[in-house]
């Protein structure tokens, strides 16, 4: 759709960047035309983010050129950048949650004296513009993920950028966000916004982005119109080889499903976020929980581990058979349940602690609680043999956790729960954030342990990765079970008619 | 079982996990620091470099070295103990009193330690169990104690004299072979005793986990609550060693080191110095001797010199900043390197 001849509105010329002697990005080219949409693909670590922080002036090149609109520019802190029409809307957002969403969609370019009104109303015509569903004076932190991306994109648009990065925009938006962001984007394009976007999800880059690169250790392999690329082609550049994605088949479902669940769950209630929700899960099998993000799924699975309280007198639990009431996790790993963090960063691991110390804590937290002395020995021998299991890979022993890819990063936190030989295993958006060739590995983890006889919950926003993994699908909404789907029965269509209807 | 996993942990010796990504700048700033003040002292003053001196530092800053192991372990885990002087004061007037009273010394100190265990079990108790903020926790517990034992025992008194005659008052002040001190020796002893709970206890491991990701370790099963009581028991141990050490010295137990505040900011000051940050989860017993080695020598110099004890605060003020600003400039921190919580 863009003629070769128009000028690039933003271009890098071999551009590097390094921290700490380690390229992050090496000698890339870069060009963004006018009005056009550009999906970077690449695993974790390829050097996306690096390319579009040097672009919104979050850092400077090491070496090489950034021009904007043909002259070479250097962008000395963020506000050059968006001085020159560019911004970026962050993967964390990037609002002030005490402010309200009109205070947050001028911040920066307030005036001494603010009259509220006015801002108010500024805010509101762009919000409105833009067809968003937010009230300007609500607070941001109140805000859920998807709106508060909205609010960013409308500050942007506020700003008058002609060119707007996006960060991984579809990690946390359901479906209908998804596609209501794309929308967006497509109305912003006709009115000549350049637009870079991040995605893990190659059929997104695929069927919304104008044209495609794809990054690799720092290089920039391939760029192209996308309709010369396929998933395949996408993955080959990405990781260098074909990939084999298909995890095993999830077994004959239901061929002999225990009677005895190995979970029970009633009428749960947790402050307005979890509305009497019930559920069996059973030995065995896999139990996917699908459902929009503050549906109640990952809250649920924090009250039954214990790590926040139900409400008072909010629904029974049983394990086994037998009723649990866990006050802090730690009775609810020593009775055999594990929970996966979907934010491993807040709450799934120790990041400045190596691979193994992490997964040798797992350890020690069920099995080494009465030994006075640390059993070193024993927590290396666990630790050394589930990064073999689980093929954790790290660039050197004890580098810290931190360090490693988002998808060895994941398999730690995964390595940490199984070292503990759960019964129940509750894993929460497994895959978020995580580079293609990790995800199935992932996935076939989760498949093994199921199959090794223990309970699995699933908890995952990403249908095709519920649809691919589960032997029966429970759909959350509002804060109840609002469905329930065998293997054979469920499709996308029907999970998410039951997720927003 | 427990001879193989002996014979393990000896074949691996624990790899060093601390001081990545920030690296332990800071302690090597300070580290050199320090020498170039003892060179610059050892010319610039007479008698310092003399082992007479080295004596009366080593000495003199043995209760600061008691204090600091109880407060970093508390830091390490992610806490902070702001009762730790008022710990320090209980310890020494419940001894103090007993002993005066006539009660023989080793009841006396079975007593105390009695009533600093069941004290550092209360802070712990209010901090994992009730949840309050651990500085809030602290803050509070510290008034109280102080008010209670002025009101109760010394009846509004802020002194209480100790008989410097009484032969357990000397034992605690005096060498125990000559050239070693008892302040000394147990400032060894909790040193070791430092190193063995970080390094060698399992909860030790809790401790570092708690300090580097609080809602991972209680996620994972860790006994956090647990390893609160043990930190916080530990650290109201030391505050009685220390309170002894310091009660002996001088020959009373004063409150005003309580109500001024200074010991509890040096306590912090060597803490942080020594390279341990605040967030926790780094640090070991070498920061704790880095940050007492600093803060002895600028001490002893300063006394040496005549300096006035406004003008030792000041300087010990611009010391800290000056470290801090020379470890940011040395390691800056990047969105790369920062974690959450970091202070």
């Amino acid at each position: 759709m863009t003629a070769k001849a128009v000028r690039p509105v933003v271009s890098l010329e071999n551009a590097t960047k390094t921290y700490g002697g380690i390229a992050a990005l090496a000698e890339a080219n870069f060009e963004l035309y006018p009005g056009e949409i550009h999906a970077l693909v690449g695993e974790n670590g390829a050097g996306k983010s690096t390319l579009c922080k040097l672009i919104a002036g979050v850092i400077a090149p090491s070496d090489g050129l950034l021009r904007v609109d043909g002259e070479t520019v250097t962008f000395l802190a963020p506000k050059d950048a968006s001085a020159r029409g560019i911004s970026m809307v962050y993967q964390e957002t990037s609002l002030v949650p005490q402010l309200t969403v009109a205070q947050n969609i001028v911040l920066g370019r307030e005036r001494a004296f603010n009259s509220v009104r006015k801002v108010r109303n500024a805010a509101r015509q762009v919000l409105q513009r833009l067809n968003f569903k937010v009230d300007p004076s609500q607070l941001a932190g109140s805000l859920s993920a998807a709106k508060r991306q909205m609010v960013e994109i409308a500050r942007s648009v506020l700003n008058e950028a002609r060119v707007i990065i996006l960060d991984e925009p579809t990690a946390a938006l359901t479906p209908e966000e998804t596609d209501h962001l794309f929308d967006l984007m497509k109305s912003l394009q006709r009115s000549g916004v350049a637009m870079i976007f991040i995605s893990h999800a190659l059929e997104e880059a695929l069927s919304h982005a104008d044209r495609i690169s794809v990054l690799r250790n720092g290089r920039m392999m391939v760029t192209g119109p996308a309709t010369d690329f396929d998933r395949s082609s996408l993955i080959r550049h990405m990781i260098g080889e074909d990939l084999n994605e298909r995890g095993p088949a999830p077994a004959a479902a239901g061929a002999a499903r225990s009677v005895v669940p190995v979970l029970r769950v009633e009428n749960i209630r947790m402050g307005s976020i979890v509305n009497n929700m019930s559920f069996s899960i059973f030995p065995g099998e896999v139990t996917g929980i699908a459902g929009l993000i503050g549906s109640g799924r990952s809250e649920v699975a924090k009250v039954i581990m214990g790590h926040t309280k139900r409400n008072f007198g909010g629904g029974r639990i049983w394990l086994d058979g037998r009723e649990v009431r866990y006050a802090i996790p730690a009775e609810a790993v020593a009775d055999g349940i594990a929970y996966v963090s979907e934010d491993r960063k807040l709450d799934g691991f120790f990041d400045t602690l190596s691979v193994t110390e992490n997964v040798g804590l797992g350890w020690l937290a069920k099995f080494g609680r009465r030994t006075l002395l640390a059993p070193f020995g024993r927590m290396h021998q666990v630790a050394r043999e589930w990064e073999q299991r689980l093929s954790i890979r790290g660039i050197a022993a004890n580098q810290p956790v931190l360090h490693l890819s988002g998808g060895n990063q994941q398999k730690v936190v995964i390595a940490k729960s199984l070292v503990q030989q759960p019964r129940l295993v509750i894993f929460d958006e497994p895959t978020r954030g995580v580079d293609v060739g990790a995800i199935a590995e992932i996935r076939q983890i989760i498949r093994s342990i199921a199959e090794s006889g223990a309970g699995v919950i699933l908890i995952s926003s990403y249908l095709p990765e519920i649809l691919d993994l589960s032997d029966r699908i429970l759909v959350a909404k509002s804060g109840t079970i609002a469905a329930e789907f065998s293997r054979a029965e469920a499709t996308a269509e029907k999970i998410l008619h039951a997720a927003v209807h | 079982m427990n001879s193989t996993n002996a014979a393990n942990a000896a074949a691996m010796t624990p790899t060093p996990r601390r001081g990545v990504g920030r690296k332990n700048m800071l302690e090597r700033v300070v580290a050199v620091a320090t020498l170039v003040l003892v060179v610059v002292f050892s010319f610039s003053i007479d008698g310092f470099a003399t082992l007479g001196n080295l004596r009366v530092i080593l000495s003199n800053s043995a209760s600061l070295a008691i204090l600091s192991c109880g407060m970093a372990v508390v830091i390490i885990s992610r806490g902070l103990d702001l009762s730790l002087i008022a710990q320090m004061v209980a310890g020494a007037t419940i001894f103090g009193i007993l002993i005066s009273s006539g009660v023989t010394a080793p009841a006396a100190l079975l007593v105390a330690i009695v009533a600093m265990v069941v004290f550092g079990f209360l802070n712990a108790w209010l901090i994992a169990y009730v949840e309050i903020p651990a500085m809030l926790a602290t803050l509070a517990s510290s008034m109280f104690l102080v008010g209670l034992l002025r009101f109760a025992i010394l009846r509004g008194e802020f002194l209480l004299l100790l008989p410097k005659s009484n032969p357990t008052v000397a034992f605690l002040a005096g060498d125990i072979v000559p050239g070693i001190s008892m302040p000394v020796l147990l400032m060894v002893a909790t040193l070791a005793a430092t190193w063995f709970l970080l390094n060698r206890a399992s909860v030790g491991r809790v401790v570092y986990a708690m300090g580097d990701n609080f809602q991972a370790a209680r996620l994972a099963g860790l006994p956090v609550r647990t390893s609160t009581i043990v930190v916080y028991v530990f650290s109201a141990v030391t505050a009685l060693i220390a309170g002894l050490i310091m009660a002996a010295a001088s020959g009373a137990v004063d409150f005003r080191t309580v109500t001024n505040g200074t010991l509890l900011f040096d306590v912090i000051l060597v803490v942080v110095l020594g390279g341990i940050p605040l967030r926790g989860g780094r640090g070991g017993v070498r920061n704790i001797v880095v940050g007492v080695a600093l803060i002895a020598i600028m001490r002893n110099g300063m006394t040496l010199m005549d300096f006035t004890t406004q003008t030792q605060d000041m300087l010990k003020g611009l010391v800290l900043l000056t470290a801090i600003v020379t470890d940011n400039y040395l390691n800056p921190r990047d969105a790369e390197t920062d974690t959450v919580g970091d202070l």
